[in-house]
């Protein structure tokens, strides 16, 4: 049985952004199709419109040569289009089960016989009666796979899957494709990484700020090609330069413990590391393994016992996040807009709130608003931030533009140590570039850094020496060249 | 001093009877917050059902049409909450406020006429057997149907959102509206239902305090009792068995301190009238004490209004 499925001449036009410009595309099953861009460039839009989230303002979507009425998630349902999305789309608090009744008509124990039936197939093992909130980010997304299996789709819509994923999920997940794809599936897989693309898919379809830039034969590209297509203009590669790094010791953290009431959060058990000046130390890990707990307790978020942090011949480890700063200390946590900045506050006052003592943002307890500007204005020229308006509201500025101003904020102070949290998060691949730059060049100053990442390229580009935190606990510390992401993968799974 | 079985029967039979308006809107509240809306205006909407089903049984004369026109009219009044809320997206602390001081307002303005007119006798169930078991029969039989349906709802309603298809869909829209919508359910169709449903429970609450528990009109009369059920349904962690129970120790404790006072206990009377209060809510906290079973059972996006955008 052959699926076709045809997108033409879709527009979807939001206030001062077209997300699809006539995108026209076709895909037949048998094959898997790869969707790929930058940030912003329209897939997410285009696959909400097939989802029926997004109702288009102009085009036809036809499905074997019918024409498609997509209003409603539910209409998608009803027509065997299936969308595993970015963000789950699960309901935490209820069993596993219950967010796979909720949407099916069927009889308890039918279904559960179905279910079964899927996992046994596909090798898959969910225990159906936890809170899906006690489930890791790969169990979600088979959650929400058997949710689209259920009803047999002729088309599965697999948006950014890998993001949360280890390499070894990965895998398993691509496997899992690739027999859907045999039994008859259409496939439609989007993604930004570019690597995915090669391993995966038979043809490539590239988006450029809402247009469709080439389709394509996977056999007819390779890594660099589709690079440029997707942004555009021509990539230069990044790479750090391997420098003598000094041997002064910069931080030194001793028996570090951190136990948490919430048994929602992870506790930290005897964190042991030491970090040498103009070095990144990378740490490695699937997401809920302590990364937040430990970037907390590094930054003062969380006190912990002033012995356990030894900062540049201090103990610190009993203060509060601005007091580390005057040690020269910075920042950057893993949620711009909840953690790094304030939303709803224009730009320089969000500058502002990194009042470091030297600063003189405030005399006598009042603004001193020009002086904060014109740092501001800094920080916006030397950083790349691509807007010239301070006043903006920063929850306006890009992922990426604001990322930089975050950066920029912290560096512009010139901390002896940087620590990033999922620094280029979410971020487009000439944005991520930048950072990448930006965090070599501080360590080609002499500065060291803690990046704690969930992506694992980024650390292997980035890092000198590697650990993984799983389950709160640190793996030794390793030289980054003996490392692949192989072993960093079979670390972050808990194994040796 | 003998204590008679039978007055120790129908002391407990007092305490049930001045649990039966917490538990109702209580757990007409409790299914408004599993849907992930919090209406503040319980109180507003309890007052409205005790002036109108008042009023409705001196004019028409029939307690049915009373008790459900009291039904009705909470009804009509968490409309406008609805319709504000969900269709015009406005907040849901300040409309639920808004609620409870125009229920207060207007059921006073109505009320003006009722001030000092009897109430009639609402028909008790079982009356017969009331002297059949010593202790037992005051406490199980001869009350309302709705003393008996509101001893029910608690369970009823455990039932309905654990084990019904429905009951899962209302606590689904309530952990995250954003999924519900996106896999094809009407978010705003299951909370103005909810939302309707807790107006209707809220009226006959207030129906119950003006026609069968204090049959007449007093300007006011739910006296914060709309204020309780609210704190009922969060310190029982939206679990509607331990409303019942955080309903019967506040009702009793009530009924006791008014006993003590009546003794001449020399305890400050003040301490005593904010016995209920402290008691319940120390209680009910103390037995919802498990971190992981609260965050199971919290509706994620209480109070957060949903906005579908295209």
């Amino acid at each position: 049985m052959n699926t076709n499925l045809k997108i033409s001449n879709v527009t979807k036009i939001y206030p001062g952004c077209i997300a699809n410009d006539n995108v026209s595309l076709e895909f037949n099953s048998g094959k898997i199709y790869a969707l790929l861009g930058e940030n912003g460039a329209g897939k997410s839009t285009l696959v909400k419109i097939l989802s029926g989230v997004v109702i288009p303002d102009e085009g036809k979507i036809y499905l074997n040569k019918n024409i498609l009425k997509l209003n409603s998630p539910s209409d998608a349902k009803k027509n065997d289009i299936g969308m595993v999305f970015q963000h789950f789309n699960l309901f935490e608090t209820l069993s596993v089960f219950e967010n796979l009744i909720i949407d099916s008509d069927e009889q308890r124990e039918n279904l559960k016989e179905k279910i079964d039936t899927i996992m046994k197939k596909y090798n898959f093992s969910v225990d159906l009666d936890v809170p899906v909130l006690n489930l890791s980010a790969g169990q979600k997304q088979k959650v929400e796979i058997i949710r689209c299996l259920i009803r047999s789709p002729k088309v599965l819509i697999m948006d950014e899957p890998t993001s949360v994923l280890t390499e070894q999920e990965t895998s398993e997940l691509f496997l899992s494709l690739k027999k859907f794809s045999e039994e008859g599936i259409l496939i439609i897989y989007i993604t930004h990484k570019l690597k995915e693309v090669m391993q995966l898919c038979d043809e490539v379809a590239v988006m450029r700020r809402g247009k469709l830039v080439s389709v394509s034969q996977i056999n007819n590209e390779n890594i660099e090609s589709l690079a440029n297509k997707m942004v555009g203009q021509d990539l230069k590669t990044i790479k750090k330069k391997k420098e003598n790094t000094s041997s002064e010791q910069l931080i030194k953290i001793t028996n570090l413990n951190f136990t948490s009431e919430d048994p929602f959060e992870t506790n930290l058990v005897d964190i042991n590391f030491s970090l040498n000046r103009g070095e990144c130390l990378g740490i490695a890990g699937i997401s809920g393994n302590g990364q937040s707990e430990l970037f907390q307790v590094l930054s003062g978020e969380i006190i912990s016992n002033k012995n356990s942090i030894e900062f540049n011949k201090n103990f610190i480890g009993d203060l509060n996040p601005q007091e580390r700063r005057e040690y020269l200390m910075a920042f950057s946590p893993e949620d711009r807009l909840e953690q790094a900045a304030i939303p709803q506050m224009a730009i320089f006052e969000n500058v502002a709130l990194n009042n470091f003592k030297s600063s003189n943002f405030f005399n006598n307890g009042l603004i001193n608003e020009s002086k904060i500007k014109e740092h501001s204005k800094k920080i916006i020229s030397e950083f790349n931030v691509n807007t010239d308006n301070i006043d903006l509201k920063s929850q306006f500025l890009s992922g990426g533009n604001l990322q930089k101003l975050i950066i920029g904020r912290e560096l512009i102070t010139s901390p002896d140590l940087l620590i990033c949290f999922n620094p280029t998060w979410g971020l487009d691949v000439g944005a991520i570039n930048y950072i990448h730059e930006t965090l070599i060049k501080i360590n080609e100053q002499n500065k060291s850094i803690i990046l704690i990442s969930t992506d694992t390229d980024e650390l292997l580009k980035l890092s000198d020496k590697i650990s993984v935190i799983h389950r709160g606990k640190l793996s030794k510390i390793m030289n980054a060249e003996d490392v692949t992401s192989e072993k960093l993968g079979i670390l972050m799974g808990g194994g040796n | 001093m003998i204590v008679d079985v039978n007055f120790v029967g129908l002391i407990i039979a007092s305490i049930m009877a001045s649990a039966v308006p917490l538990i109702l809107a209580s757990c007409g509240e409790l299914i408004t917050e599993r849907s992930g809306v919090l209406n503040l205006g319980v109180e507003g909407m309890m007052i409205i059902g005790a002036i109108s089903g008042f009023a409705l049984m001196t004019v028409t004369g029939s307690l049915i049409i009373a008790v459900f026109g009291a039904m009705l009219a909470g009804v009509l009044i968490s409309t406008i909450f609805a319709f504000l809320t969900q269709t015009l997206i406005t907040n849901h602390v300040a409309t639920g406020l808004a609620l409870t001081i125009f229920g207060i307002g207007i059921s006073a303005m109505i009320g003006k006429n009722f001030v000092g007119i009897p109430g009639k006798e609402f028909p008790v169930l079982f009356e017969g057997l009331k002297d059949t078991i010593p202790l037992l029969s005051p406490i199980l039989f001869g009350h309302s149907i709705v003393f008996y349906f509101a001893f029910a709802l608690p369970f009823i309603t455990s039932y309905f959102l654990k084990k019904t298809k429905i009951g899962l869909i209302v606590r689904a829209v309530g952990d995250s509206p954003e999924s519900a919508s996106n896999q094809g359910i009407n978010v705003r169709f299951v909370r103005y239902a909810c939302i309707l449903y807790g107006g209707a429970m809220c009226g006959l609450a207030g129906a119950y305090l003006s026609m069968i528990y204090t049959p007449q009109w007093i300007e006011n009369m739910t006296g914060g009792r709309g204020w309780i059920a609210l704190a009922l349904v969060v310190f029982s962690t939206w679990n509607p068995i331990k409303i019942l129970i955080g309903a019967m120790i506040f009702g009793g404790l009530t009924i006791i301190q008014f006993h003590m006072q009546a003794i001449g206990v020399r305890i400050p009377v003040q301490f005593l009238t904010a016995l209920p209060y402290i008691v319940t809510i120390i209680v009910l906290v103390v037995i919802s004490r498990d971190s992981r079973k609260i965050r199971l059972s919290t509706p994620s996006s209480l109070g957060k209004s949903f906005h579908k955008d295209n």
